[in-house]
């Protein structure tokens, strides 16, 4: 019991016995508000009560002793006045139980039904990988098995106009490998893990370099980019952004590309490119999905990857944005949230 | 020369007459066997070859779709691996797709391969090609008299 507690209940005893004594309630009412300050000023409600406990046994004892009811009575109420704090307090706390624990129902509620429509999600994106790719190849397959035997029976334009459907059946099957692309992002669990960032990038620029042999790009790394994250989701992100910046510098003389750490208080990575870029009016539209930039005669895409990314950078907690300029480049820049190690 | 057959398995008549197509394109069409469904299919593996007369009747190959009526393509395979007879035959799984689910349980079932078929139909020739020559002719087939 802390000092003030015991002063608390020394003045409450004095207090009563010179009450039941025959004295006025003067000295009473300034026991009770002694008590009520020191409620006020943070004293602890269990150190209180207990105080009022030990000087109500006191009152009783007295009581018996001396027979009189009205004025135990009386003292008794005080303290039960005194007391009220306390009880709000622990109704206070019981109604915030009750709702942590209606919350948490709620939450779980909400979680079954996330997981359902996760179930849901899933079995969806099986059914458009298994059967909307499966008419595509029909398409496709007997397209070219038009131009293959009946070449001759159709003139230029009946065979462009085959070509165009090979295209389009094409085209529509890389959009839905790349919106699966985009599903699996979501769906897979995040494995963090201590992650070579500067390595990973070295291995998907040398990868680049591979599926392009006639494109010369220089890629500059900046070296020692440790990151705590998940190294497939980072290797798909670097992936696109890489794959991007190698795409869109296809009509530059010497192209550059760098990926490092932006100094200053804010750091992030970014990739740097000095191709097409964009138009910063159009910045917003960059991570959408479906949203291009640029004509597909121009540059190839289905405008999935900037969105597939940008989701795995949010599962990281972190953030990314980008910058350019028409025909003077773009730079994307990324964070991986307070959970990673930052450079 | 004694026929090798392929035991296709394929729901899709699309893909049935693309599979064909690509087969016969590469020579390797002549003794092509389709199943509709993987009901079908085990009533050909494991029916009709039960004597061991009818085992040279058995495919030296067969390529599997896993999206099938009635018993899907993972089942087929399991009774195919589960059954004495039909164990050590090749499966090639060639199906639409890619789910990394479906490619664990098929190898976890015992594929000897898996194929995504792909889009482009002059990629998927090429494939069709190179799994006829692969399963036909480089690879050794398990022995006819193994049980």
């Amino acid at each position: 019991m802390s000092a003030l507690s015991r002063e608390i209940q020394q003045r409450y005893s004095e207090a009563f016995s010179s009450y039941l004594a025959g004295g006025d309630e003067v000295a009473l009412n300034q026991a009770y508000e002694l008590g009520r300050k020191a409620l006020a000023d943070g004293i602890g409600v269990l150190d209180i009560a207990i105080t009022h406990h030990n000087a109500l046994d006191a009152v009783i004892e007295c009581g018996s002793a001396l027979a009189r009811s009205v004025e135990i009575a009386k003292a008794a109420a005080f303290l039960a006045e005194t007391l009220s704090p306390f009880e709000m307090s622990l109704r206070g706390y019981r109604d915030t139980n009750d709702r942590l624990i209606a919350m948490n129902e709620t939450l779980g509620q909400a979680r079954a039904a996330t997981e359902a429509a996760n179930r849901e999600l899933e079995a969806f994106s099986y059914s458009v990988a298994h059967d909307l790719r499966a008419p595509l190849r029909g398409v496709d397959g007997f397209s070219q098995a038009l131009l293959e035997d009946y070449a001759d029976r159709l003139d230029d334009e009946g065979r462009g106009y085959l070509k165009h459907v090979r295209e389009s059946a094409q085209r529509m099957g890389r959009l839905i490998d790349d919106l699966l692309a985009l599903s699996r992002v979501t769906r897979s669990e995040l494995a963090r893990e201590q992650v070579d960032l500067s390595g990973l990038a070295q291995n998907v620029a040398a990868q680049l370099q591979k599926a392009h042999p006639g494109r010369q790009v220089e890629i500059v790394i900046a070296a020692g980019m440790v990151v705590d994250g998940d190294a497939r989701l980072l290797r798909i992100a670097l992936e696109n952004l890489l794959g991007n910046a190698w795409k869109f510098t296809a009509k530059c003389a010497e192209p550059l590309v760098e990926v490092g750490i932006t100094s200053g208080s804010d750091r992030a990575f970014f990739v740097r490119d000095d191709g097409a870029g964009f138009d910063m009016a159009y910045a917003s539209k960059l991570f959408g999905a479906f949203q291009r930039l640029h004509s597909a005669d121009e540059f190839e895409g289905t405008g999935i990857g900037l969105a597939t990314v940008q989701r795995i950078i949010n599962r990281h907690g972190g953030r990314i944005w980008a910058s350019g300029e028409v025909d003077r480049g773009a730079t994307f820049y990324f964070t991986l949230g307070d959970g990673a190690a930052q450079p | 020369m004694s026929e090798k057959i392929i035991l296709l398995v394929e729901d899709n008549p699309s893909d049935e007459a693309l599979t064909l197509r690509a087969l016969k394109k590469n020579n390797i069409g002549s003794g092509v066997v389709v199943v509709r469904d993987g009901a079908e299919a085990l009533d050909y593996l494991l029916d009709r070859c039960s004597d061991a007369a009818d085992l040279r009747a058995m495919p030296q190959l067969i390529l599997l779709d896993l999206n099938l009526p009635k018993i899907d393509g993972l089942e087929v395979l399991r009774r195919i691996r589960a059954d004495q007879r039909t164990r050590l035959l090749p499966v090639v799984i060639l199906t639409s797709s890619g789910e990394e689910r479906d490619i664990v349980q098929g190898y976890g079932l015992g594929a000897n391969s898996f194929v995504r078929k792909p889009v482009d139909f002059v990629q998927f020739t090429e494939a069709v090609r190179q799994l006829g020559l692969y399963w036909l002719i480089i690879n050794e087939p398990p022995p006819v008299s193994w049980h």
